[in-house]
């Protein structure tokens, strides 16, 4: 069906001159239309590099993501993109970051105009199209960063750690928020978070990766519905039972924990 | 009179203008004597006294120089011309090249060795050639051009290359092709540094329409107004010309740093 998202045996190898590291190895999962999905893995294990293969802003050393049974090369508008940074382009104001996606593909004036009116809407910023970026505080600024990214209307949101610069009350209700939009847009979302806490309270299914190089350690359904309560006794044991399975990808051989760059 | 009323205030607004230009006209005003007085202590007739100065502006604005038969606003108007036209020609050459050297690798590391070469050249030495081979007008337009150019190129290269990565990315993932990447991205976001070029560049350029003129012998412009009334011992008439100097100098940076800091601001890139 449309909108289905198929990642079959992706895998990244990085070459420098001494020696080859693998970043993936085997990557394989099916997402459907409207899922929510997070990727969840000890620091440094390759989150990232998985959404920047998917986003096709890096090519993978082998596998295949399709969409919609077509094969994705390259970027484009079919993904869209949310940067943990924020990636908003500070000399352009809301409405025309928003504009920028349909600005490159020729969307006429009028319609592009009405439609970045109608997402700035929907993200909760209304009356702040002619802000500039730098006016707007953290969360603000994300929200514009989920307009822009859903106004061309693309298959799949590619989340990057989206609100890991936010402090701990706004990234609450930009996760609410999140749950919120997409809800209504029927948009699949693939999200990467450090935060486990974050994970259990978006997903639909979570992905817990092993530590370098990269493989899927477990895939956890959550059916409960939403808004899910942070301090129910069924949340807090996930949580915790997460917690167990990325702090042993942490353990060394050598039985510290030592942190992987 | 109640001196209480007189207290200054640093968060008034109005306070801190007046004790700004308060400051800067003592500053003159002892800088003005100072020079009086030394001319005076050196009694030397190449240092006139701010008043020869003075007098001798008043009547060159007005009556003009016996040499070249022109007011001063016949010469600042000429040395204007030369340096807008420099800086024209910079910006329409500079900004273009350093987008595509910061663009490129290879590009880059095939020029660079024959601009550092011609780099640490003075702008000035290009000034006998330049006067040679296409003449008094186009001569020190082209010294201005060398002078502006290196500061424009060096920081629209540095510009481009600290263009954020994820700029780039979200472009990309929004659907833009390369050349959009290129005038939608990189061209907006190397402005400031743009700018910050044309702001240094200002200064070089300034000084080099200058020193071309004095070195040419034919057809205006300040530097050339004072190489002549050097040459005759009008001393007073020399002084003005370089207090004129100072005072369009001045003005070029004063209407570059605002212009500078009005574009980074409105830009929200501060």
């Amino acid at each position: 069906m449309s909108g289905d998202i198929s990642i079959v045996n992706l895998s990244k190898t990085y070459k420098t001159d001494e020696k080859e590291t693998v970043a993936l190895e085997d990557f394989s999962l099916d997402i459907k239309k409207g899922e929510l999905v997070t990727i969840v893995g000890p620091s440094g294990c390759g989150k990232t590099t998985i959404l920047r293969m998917i986003a096709g802003l890096m090519d993978p050393t082998s596998g295949t993501v399709t969409l919609g049974g077509k094969c994705c090369q390259g970027p484009g508008p079919d993904r869209g993109m949310v940067f943990q940074d924020f990636a908003l382009f500070p000399w352009r104001s809301v409405r025309k970051n928003v504009e920028f996606g349909l600005e490159v593909v020729g969307v006429p004036k009028a319609e592009r105009r009405e439609r970045a009116e109608r997402y700035i809407k929907s993200v909760g910023l209304a009356g702040f199209e002619n802000a500039m970026i730098h006016e707007l505080s953290g969360g603000m600024k994300q929200r514009v960063g989920i307009a822009r990214a859903l106004v061309t209307k693309p298959d799949v949101i590619l989340m990057d750690e989206p609100f890991g610069a936010l402090d701990a009350q706004t990234r609450n209700i930009m996760q609410t928020e999140l749950l919120r939009i997409t809800d209504k847009t029927d948009t699949t979302v693939i999200f990467v978070t450090h935060s486990v806490d974050e994970a259990v309270y978006i997903s639909d299914r979570i992905v817990v990766l092993t530590k370098r190089p990269a493989k899927i350690k477990e895939v956890i359904e959550i059916p409960w519905p939403h808004p899910r309560d942070r301090s129910s006794q069924e949340f807090t044991a996930l949580r915790r039972k997460i917690l167990k399975m990325l702090e042993s990808e942490n353990i060394q051989p050598d039985g510290s924990t030592g942190t992987v760059a | 009179m109640d001196l209480e009323r007189f207290n200054y205030d640093e968060n008034d607004k109005i306070h801190r203008f007046i004790r700004k230009i308060g400051i800067s006209a003592v500053s003159l005003v002892v800088f003005v004597l100072i020079w009086w007085n030394l001319s005076l202590l050196l009694n030397n007739p190449a240092v006139p006294t701010p008043g020869e100065t003075w007098d001798a502006m008043l009547y060159l604005f007005d009556k003009g120089d016996a040499v070249s038969g022109m007011t001063m606003w016949g010469h600042m108007s000429i040395s204007l011309q030369r340096f807008v036209a420099g800086l024209l020609l910079a910006l329409a050459v500079a900004v273009p090249m350093g987008l595509l050297l910061g663009y490129s690798d290879t590009i880059n590391e095939f020029s660079s060795p024959t601009l550092e070469i011609l780099r640490p050249i003075a702008p000035i030495a290009w000034a006998p050639i330049f006067l040679f081979t296409v003449g008094y007008v186009w001569g020190p337009i082209l010294v201005v051009f060398v002078g502006i150019f290196f500061p424009m190129l060096t920081n629209t290269i540095f510009g481009v290359k600290k263009i954020e990565p994820s700029w780039v990315d979200a472009s990309k993932t929004l659907g833009a092709n390369k050349m959009q990447v290129f005038t939608k991205v990189m061209l907006p976001a190397s402005v400031p540094y743009v700018m910050n070029g044309l702001r240094i560049g200002m200064g070089v350029g300034w000084m080099c329409i200058v020193a071309s003129e004095l070195y040419a012998s034919f057809g205006g412009g300040v530097g050339y107004f004072i190489s002549i009334q050097a040459q005759f011992g009008y001393w007073p008439n020399v002084f003005v010309g370089i207090v004129l100097i100072a005072i369009l100098g001045l003005l070029t940076t004063g209407v570059s740093d605002y212009a500078y800091r009005t574009i980074v601001k409105r830009m929200g890139m501060e």
